[in-house]
């Protein structure tokens, strides 16, 4: 049995309105997605030129499309149109079931009556729209990209961020190519640099032998910043590249006289400047004290006095006065005056910074007290000299151990001693309250202990972490010995 | 609109049959037409209220109706099986011979009314079980087939229950339905008072035979049923077993066992005969929740959580029918998927 027209007339009609719907219903969708993709070329605007603009309007419009080619090419089931009909229709029912039976092979008298009944019912009807709008969730939040998208098409083009990925080529590999001059043509080569093609040289490029050329003081100048250039490590990441290359101040280190003096450079101040001087005005191996260079220091002494009043300025003019006289002897003593007048300024300057106060400026002055106004040996020394062994100025080949030692009680020393038998040999004492305690722990013995409690107390987190790697290596000289 | 004569007949039947049954009963329309609609669909049903509400002269006025044979059996706790199937007994014959003679109980008649069943023995409740099912009863070795049509309409009192033995559940299964008579609005109570408390005879018309009521259960089962309201159907039933897979929660939680597929077969043979009776010529997904609680509330056996909760069959079933009918996508447009 063929079904009556009206019957299939409603389920087409209701088959197209599903159609419309799902079209609209994907067309949102696909929208809402193409509104979100246009925005990438959108953002590329600055690349991509012109395109951008049209690539963002093609992508917008197939998102569009493509949604409502699904919603209209999806399939609609007749006997889902039915059922649909059925309940908006108010026909119980009755038309999803004519369909189906009218086509069964065990249909009985009432099955016609069905569809008699359900095509009179359905001619009957007054055709509307049944099926619901149902917006997809893309819909509420379908204005953001959409907004999103006209204000970067309306907008300027927006800059792209200047990042690149991480090269991680060797800097042999770029050196090699910087060589080969990978990227520029002969013609680049030959044409004249533009000003702005003009770069401030990197670090490998500066020439140290032309800098070294022009004069002693700009060079230890420029060493000394080179030395305290910490990016350099940076530019080596590869320490094989490293070590082909080499690092410029391993090559200068190979060149003793062009060493920069980094203590001179860090810490010198005027008074070790003069110091420095006062020590030159003996000329070669006699005593003698050359005139002419003393009253250059001296005027030098007086042009810093008058900058810093500091206090030294009568004893130069005294010096002066002597040596004007011939008499060296005196013009020496008033400088000798000077220089102690201008370290105790320096002192004063140093404040907190130094790094012998306290005790150590108590014993001086002590010492001071005892022994007048003291002499060069008690001032601070100058370079090349100290207080390290051989290096000072005591008749002892070792030189005097520091007065600081055995200042306190609870100083622990050791002491050489030599004895005398069968076999000469030589003992070290310990010396302080630990040299007098009963019982001692062997060294090997209590080592172990401390390693362990110093790795307790870093694994506590109670050391800061940047020294623990000096510690461990502490702990580790103290095993190699 | 073409009409079937056999349909216009049962239509006009159903509505005379219980035009005739409310000239007695005052109000509960909705259990005329369910009795109505077991009696048509083949089934027996199971009234169940408290004493006073017309039960028994619902009964006993639909009898009335029906050219057909009626008994009535008041279950009580000493009555026997035999009481109700019937017994041999010895006789003499002309001759002077004694035999072996049946006597049939009140159970062969085409309407059996067993008032107050949960009065009885589980073993005189058990008497009814062959003949509600097989339309037959054996007494003796001797199968004796029950009149045509066999309607048996049961009472029982769901307050008084001491001296009562609950129905076991396959004697409750047997029956199509289980409606529940509920107490009379005030309207329908100034009528019952009314009309029983004045000097007024109301006769009751014969409007069907037997053989009209056999012609439309077989008219019935021609109504026409739909792929997708059977599957409710279906789902509706197994939706009230708690070990199926996509039973709703309230099942799981309070249901014990549910419904046979008896249940599907009162569901489906009720929402025909219910179709029929409303003009329609197909079953639709109306039919079966309006018949879903008659139908499985007696089907449905609550577990002790339910129990002890008081949970009502009734609105557990409700909630299955919508969770059913949510599944199966009759309540929602579902054109996007």
């Amino acid at each position: 049995m063929a079904h009556p027209d009206a019957l299939d007339r409603l389920v087409r009609e209701i088959t197209t309105q599903v159609r419309w719907r799902r079209a609209e219903h994907y067309g949102l969708r696909g929208l809402f997605w193409g509104a979100v993709a246009a925005i990438g070329p959108l953002l590329f605007r600055l690349v991509l030129g012109p395109w951008a603009l049209a690539l963002a309007v093609v992508l917008l419009t197939a998102g569009a499309v493509a949604g409502v080619l699904v919603g209209l090419l999806k399939r609609v089931s007749p006997e889902d149109a039915a059922r649909l009909a059925d309940r908006a229709f108010g026909l119980a029912d009755r038309l999803s079931t004519a369909l189906e039976w009218a086509d069964r092979e065990e249909r009985t008298r009432l099955v016609d009556s069905l569809v008699a009944d359900a095509t009179a019912r359905v001619e009957s009807v007054q055709l509307r729209q049944v099926v619901r709008r149902i917006l997809p969730r893309e819909a509420r939040i379908l204005p953001v990209p959409v907004v999103l998208a006209l204000v970067l098409a309306l907008a300027p083009p927006m800059p792209l961020p200047a990042v690149s990925l991480p090269d991680f080529s060797s800097s042999a590999q770029k050196e090699e190519a910087r060589e080969r001059g990978d990227g520029v043509t002969l013609e680049d080569r030959a044409r004249p640099l533009t000003k702005d093609k003009i770069q401030k040289p990197v670090f490998e490029e500066r020439d140290w032998n032309q800098k070294g050329a022009t004069g002693a003081a700009a060079t230890a100048g420029d060493l000394s910043a080179i030395f305290k250039d910490t990016s350099l490590a940076n530019q080596r990441p590869d320490f094989n590249s490293f070590l082909k290359k080499g690092d410029e101040r391993l090559k200068m280190l190979e060149q003793m006289d062009r060493i920069p003096d980094l203590q001179s450079d860090f810490t010198s101040s005027q008074y070790k400047m003069v110091f420095k001087k006062s020590k030159e005005l003996k000329t070669g191996l006699r005593d003698t004290v050359s005139p002419q260079k003393l009253k250059e220091l001296l005027e030098e002494m007086e042009r810093l006095g008058r900058k810093s009043s500091g206090g030294w300025g009568q004893d130069v003019n005294e010096g002066m006065e002597a040596l004007e006289g011939g008499n060296t002897d005196r013009a020496m003593d008033a400088m000798q005056k000077a220089l102690d007048k201008m370290r105790a300024q320096d002192e004063a300057q140093r404040g907190g910074k130094n790094l012998r106060g306290g005790r150590e400026a108590d014993r001086r002055s002590g010492r001071e007290g005892g022994r007048g106004d003291g002499g060069p040996d008690d001032q601070d020394f100058g370079e090349g000299e100290g207080s390290m062994p051989g290096k000072g100025k005591s008749g002892s080949p070792k030189g005097e151990a520091s007065q600081r030692l055995r200042g306190n009680p609870y100083d622990v020393g050791v002491e050489g001693e030599s004895r005398r038998g069968k076999k000469d040999g030589f003992d070290t004492n310990m010396t302080g309250r630990a040299g007098k305690m009963n019982s001692r722990l062997s060294y090997m013995g209590v080592i172990g202990q401390y390693k362990k409690a110093m790795e307790d107390a870093i694994s506590r987190e109670q050391i800061p972490r940047d020294f623990h790697g000096q510690i461990r290596d502490y702990f580790q000289a103290l095993d190699e010995r | 609109m073409t009409q079937d004569p056999r349909v216009e007949q049962f239509i006009a039947s159903f509505q005379a049959l219980r035009g005739e049954v409310e000239k007695v009963i005052v109000g509960h329309r909705e259990i005329i037409d369910h009795v109505l609609i077991g009696m048509f669909a083949g089934g027996h049903v199971l009234l169940e209220g408290v004493p006073g509400l017309g039960k028994t002269l619902l009964i006993k006025t639909l009898a009335e109706g029906l050219e057909l044979s009626f008994s009535r059996v008041q279950f009580t706790p000493d009555l026997m099986p035999a009481d109700i199937i019937g017994t041999n007994i010895i006789v003499d014959d002309d001759q002077g011979r004694k035999h072996f003679q049946f006597q049939s109980g009140p159970i062969f008649a085409h309407i059996l009314l067993a008032d107050e069943i949960n009065r009885a023995t589980p073993k005189t409740q058990s008497a009814l079980l062959e003949g509600m099912q097989e339309f037959s009863v054996t007494v003796g070795g001797v199968s004796r087939p029950l009149p045509a049509p066999f309607f048996v309409l049961a009472t029982q009192n769901p307050i008084e229950m001491e001296g009562t033995y609950p129905l076991p559940e396959a004697q409750l299964d047997r029956f199509l339905f289980k409606l529940r008579v509920r107490y009379p609005a005030i309207e329908e109570l100034n009528a019952i008072i009314d009309r029983t408390t004045q000097v007024r005879t109301v006769a009751v018309d014969r409007i069907m035979t037997g053989p009209a009521v056999l012609g439309f259960r077989d008219l019935i089962r021609e109504v026409p049923i739909a792929t997708h309201v059977r599957d409710l159907a279906s789902s509706i039933v197994m939706a009230t077993h708690p070990q199926w897979g996509q039973a709703p929660e309230v099942t799981r939680r309070f249901v014990r066992y549910g419904a046979s597929p008896r249940g599907a077969q009162a569901l489906v043979l009720g929402a025909k005969v219910r179709a029929l009776a409303d003009g329609r010529y197909n079953v639709s997904a109306d039919d079966l929740k309006q018949l879903a609680a008659p139908a499985l509330r007696h089907r449905v056996i609550l577990n002790f959580e339910g129990e002890a909760e008081g949970i009502d069959v009734d609105t557990l079933i409700e909630q299955i029918v919508d969770t059913a009918v949510a599944a199966t996508g009759q309540g929602k447009e579902q054109f996007v998927r």
